[in-house]
This record gives structure tokens, sequence and C-alpha cells, in this order.
């Protein structure tokens, strides 16, 4: 496939702070890829870095030229922090940006993407939280762009409108276009992308396919129990388990086999509260590559296989 | 699209929130007028006895067009460049068509129709309440508009200086003060060169410029004397403005 996206070797340095290290990925034509990493992870300095808004160590090139050098009718930003003019309406707003490109959208059909197509006539500053961030979005579409950077598009947007977001992205890309997402929403990541991106520290930790990653990082199912129970509850079951203070996590355990696990907390007449049953997800991928792996915070674990 | 229609996109969007601050189109009015009111009408000019107002009501017209000229856009564009700063405004507009020039040019024409309708304002008040009679051909009216024009043009680049460089709004407010009023006071506006020291280097300052070329053709009628300043002042705001333009960041 084309490569819309090649970076190589980026770097950006802050004083002391390296915000970006050694980072390099690619993107393909209608690739969606996702970047997943916490506040501070790296990832508003590498989109602007790979928009050509920062200048960096390394190279960066969008449809084989230098962002800075590049059409600037193909591409689509949202940055992370968006406020433009606060006493335009939506209508307005987009009108603006349509201005400044040969060729826009009609901005009805954009703002009935994003699901403002209500409140098109109402000042940007008197929309809700979500919906500005909506409108931020529809500035990003107004062009019509190949590539389309979204700096945490769904920040501040409800889950229903969040869907709503993420369904015009798919469909965005079923029509060719190429998007990098950044997120802190590991769902939103595994909803959405091709291939994910794991940022820490700067650093790229993985990347591939959401479910490569979980497979390979994300460790094993796992049910959870809470209540009451003597230090040897967990001995005799044939599985993984760590035991903590008012918890047992039995790991490795699929969802047929969950009867055994309640058989044997009702043998030893353990008080239980709960049971919940997951699969593991990118949130434990990230956790394990970044060693921050929430499992390993559960001490004192007893019986039956130890991890 | 083309240059002159991201340029007027820009304008309009300008335009329309500049207008919808009320707060800021009123004491964009009424700032000029009170000046026009303190020192037209309440200290009222007393040529030939002494004192700071010593020049004929005329000679002042230079210095009320100044106040307008000088200080909205400096502040305007100033405030500008930092919401655009503190709205991550220029990182998006980096990666659209429009250039940095193109948008200073766009700002700078909506400071040219408001601060043109502010001086126009000025004059009216100040022929009304002091009886100043301005000397108006069609060729002093031109360099007049010129005059003030390219006025704007400088200061809405030193405006983007300003801001491009000020670490907060607040910071772009107190250093457009903290130049605008040396400038007002030193550059042959109100204040006559007999009555500064002869060392002070009143022709360092642009404004300077302005104030000769306003007073040559709105009191003297003087075309060829306004036309010379025009032009010194027109080639310092040609680098200024560029300057100003370029200085727009394309990120914090």
């Amino acid at each position: 496939m084309d490569e819309v996206l090649v970076a190589e070797d980026i770097r950006r340095q802050y004083g002391d702070t390296v915000a970006v290290d050694g980072v390099s990925l690619s993107l393909s034509a209608g690739e969606v890829f996702a970047l997943v990493g916490p506040n501070g992870a790296g990832k508003t300095t590498l989109v602007r870095a790979l928009t050509g808004t920062t200048d960096v160590e390394g190279h960066v090139a969008l449809f084989g030229e230098s962002p800075t050098a590049v059409d600037r009718d193909r591409i689509g930003l949202l940055p992370q922090d968006c406020t433009p003019h606060e006493r335009l309406t939506a209508a307005e707003l987009l009108d603006y940006y349509a201005g400044l490109y040969d060729e826009a959208r009609a901005i009805e059909a954009v703002l009935e993407d994003v699901g403002l197509a209500d409140t098109a006539d109402t000042w940007y500053e008197n929309l809700s939280g979500g919906q500005q961030r909506r409108a931020c979005v529809a500035t990003a579409l107004i062009n019509d762009p190949d590539l389309l950077v979204l700096d945490e598009p769904t920040t501040g947007i409800d889950p229903a409108g969040r869907r709503s977001l993420w369904h015009l992205l798919s469909g965005l890309a079923d029509r060719g276009v190429t998007i990098l997402v950044t997120t802190h929403y590991m769902e939103e990541a595994h909803e959405l992308a091709d291939r994910v991106g794991l940022l820490a520290d700067g650093h790229l930790a993985a990347v591939d396919a959401p479910d490569a990653l979980v497979a390979e990082y994300g460790g094993q199912s796992k049910l959870t129990v809470t209540g009451e129970f003597g230090e040897t509850v967990g001995s005799d079951l044939p599985w993984p388990v760590e035991q903590s203070t008012g918890q047992l996590t039995v790991y490795e355990v699929e969802p047929r086999d969950i009867g055994a696990v309640v058989d044997r907390l009702e043998q030893v007449g353990a008080d239980y509260g709960g049971l919940s049953w997951s699969e593991p997800d990118l949130e434990d991928a990230y956790l394990e590559l970044t060693g921050r792996d929430v499992t390993a915070t559960a001490p004192l674990a007893t019986g039956g296989q130890q991890r | 699209m083309s240059r002159v229609g991201r340029i007027e996109s820009e304008l309009t969007a300008a335009r329309k929130a500049f207008l919808r601050r009320r707060t800021a189109v009123f004491f964009t009015f009424f700032f000029p007028l009170l000046i026009v009111v303190i020192f037209g009408v309440l200290i009222q000019t007393r040529p030939g006895d002494g004192g700071l107002f010593t020049e004929p009501p005329g000679y002042y017209v230079a210095g009320y067009l100044a106040v307008v000229v000088l200080f909205t856009p400096l502040s305007r564009v100033g405030s500008e460049v930092a919401r655009h700063r503190s709205g991550n405004r220029f990182e998006k507009l980096a990666t659209t068509p429009l250039t940095r020039p193109e948008w200073l040019v766009g700002q700078t024409l909506v400071n040219v129709g408001i601060i043109g309708l502010a001086g126009l304002l000025v004059l009216a008040v100040m022929g009304g309440l002091t009886g100043t009679t301005l000397v108006l051909t069609p060729a002093t009216v031109a360099v007049l508009a010129l005059l003030v024009a390219v006025g704007v043009a400088l200061f809405c680049g030193v405006g983007a200086l300003l801001g491009s460089f000020a670490d907060s709004q607040d910071g772009v407010i107190a250093a457009s003060n903290g130049i605008a009023l040396p400038l007002l006071f030193l550059s042959e506006t109100f204040v006559p060169t007999t009555l500064l020291p002869e060392w002070l280097p009143t022709w360092l300052s642009p404004l300077t410029y302005f104030s000769r070329g306003v007073r040559a053709v709105a009191t003297s009628g003087d075309v060829s004397a306004g036309a010379t300043n025009l032009g010194v002042l027109a080639a310092v705001a040609v680098v200024v403005f560029f300057a100003g333009a370029l200085a727009l960041p394309r990120t914090d």
C-alpha cells in the first residue's frame, strides 16, 4: 500500500525533558492508527512533529513531502486544545475554515456528520463542552482531507457521541482516508484502530494490531472474586491465583470453568460478594509493556500455582 | 481558494469576532473621544501661555489620530495573537493554506476599517468641540487616509511581535501600554519638539512621521511633505509588518 506518513527516528527535546525519543512509524492509505498513552507520554508532541508544527530531529514525510511543504488541502488537524473564535456560530466557524481551502465540503453536511446540525447557529462559547469538541472535529473534516490527524478527539464527549464519532471515522477510513488518532481511552483505540502504537515516556513501546498486542502482552483472562476468605481458599484450584485481603484473582479461567471456582468457594464456606470475569485488553498490554502491571501490585498469593 | 479568498475569510471571521465583543467595540471608539474631550475641551490649548498645550488646536489633530492609530492595533492584534496562542489556533492554521502574512493582512484590514471609523469620529468631534478647521482636498484626504492605513499596518506588525513574544495576554497589554505611552508623547504628537530635550531622537519613532505627515496635509495642505513622511512610514511599516508576520508562532 502507499505510505501516507513516514516518520523515522523522531526526537524532540524541551530543555532537559525529552518529549519524543527515537519514534519511527509509517501509515498506509486508509489505515487508522491510534497512538495510545497517558498524559505526558508524548502524544501531542509527536502529533506536532508529524504535522510540521514543531521542529524535530529525524525525518518526517507526508505524501512523500516535508510536512511544511505538503499540499495542505490534503491534511485535516484537530489540535488537542482547540479554542476557536468563541463568538462565531458553529456554521460560521466552518465557513471560516472552508474559506481557507481550494475546495471544501458543504458546511451543512459536515455539521450533520458531527451531530451539530441543530446547533449550527449557536455561538461556539454557548455550546456544551462535548459540542465544542465536535465543532473542532468538524473543522478538521471541512476540507475533506486525505490524512486526518486527531489529537484526543473524543475528550469531553459523552459515550453516545463518542460512539457516533467512531462510526464517522470508520466510515472515512472505509473511503480511503488515513487517520492518526491519539487517545488515552484504550477501548477507543481497540474499537477504531487497525494498528495501535503504545507510547510511554516518549518511546513507542510497541506497534501492532490491537488484538495482536493484547495476545502478546495482555496476559490471561481472569476471574476476580471479592469477599472474605481463608488463606487457603485457592489452594486446590488448578489455575494460577493471587489473593489479597478481600480479593481472590484466578487466572486463565474460561467462562465454562467459573462453576468450579464457585463450587470451591462453597466447599470452604467462603463469604463471597461478587464475581467478575474479564479478558485481557489493551490496558493490560500497556501496563505490562511500561512496567506498571496492576496485577503485580497484588501480594500474598497463597495456594495453587503461584504467578 | 485564492490568496484573496483566504484573506477575505480571515477578515470576515475577525470582523465578526470583534463586533460581537461589545465592551471592546465601545471602548475602541470611546477612548479616543475621551482624549479629545479631555485635551481639547477640558484642558484646552493656550497658544503663547506656556504649559503643555501651547500650540493652536489644529496642531493636535495628529495627536488625536495617533491615539487610535497607535493604541488600538497594538492592543487588539497583540491580544488576538495571545488568544490564538492560548487556543492553539496557530497550530491549526499552520496546517491550512493560510500563511502567516495572510493572517496578519486579514487582521490589519479589520483594524484599518475600525480605526478609519474611529478616526473619522475623532475628526468630527474635534471639529465640533474645538472649532478646528482642516484642509480637506481630494489630495490631502487621500494622503491622510493612507497615513492612517499605513500607520495601522505598522502598529499591527508591532502588535504581532508583542503577542508572539509576550508570555500571556496580560503581558501583551502591559507591554503595549509600555510602548505606546512614550511613543505617543515623544513623537511630535501632543508635545512639540521645542518642549523636549534637544538630544531626544524623536526621528527614531515611526509615529513622528505619522504626526508630521498628518499635520502637513491636514493643517497646512502640504501634500508633498505629507507624501514624503508617508514614504518613510511605509518603508518602516513594510519591515515591521513582515517581522511581525514571521514572528507569529506555528505552535507553542
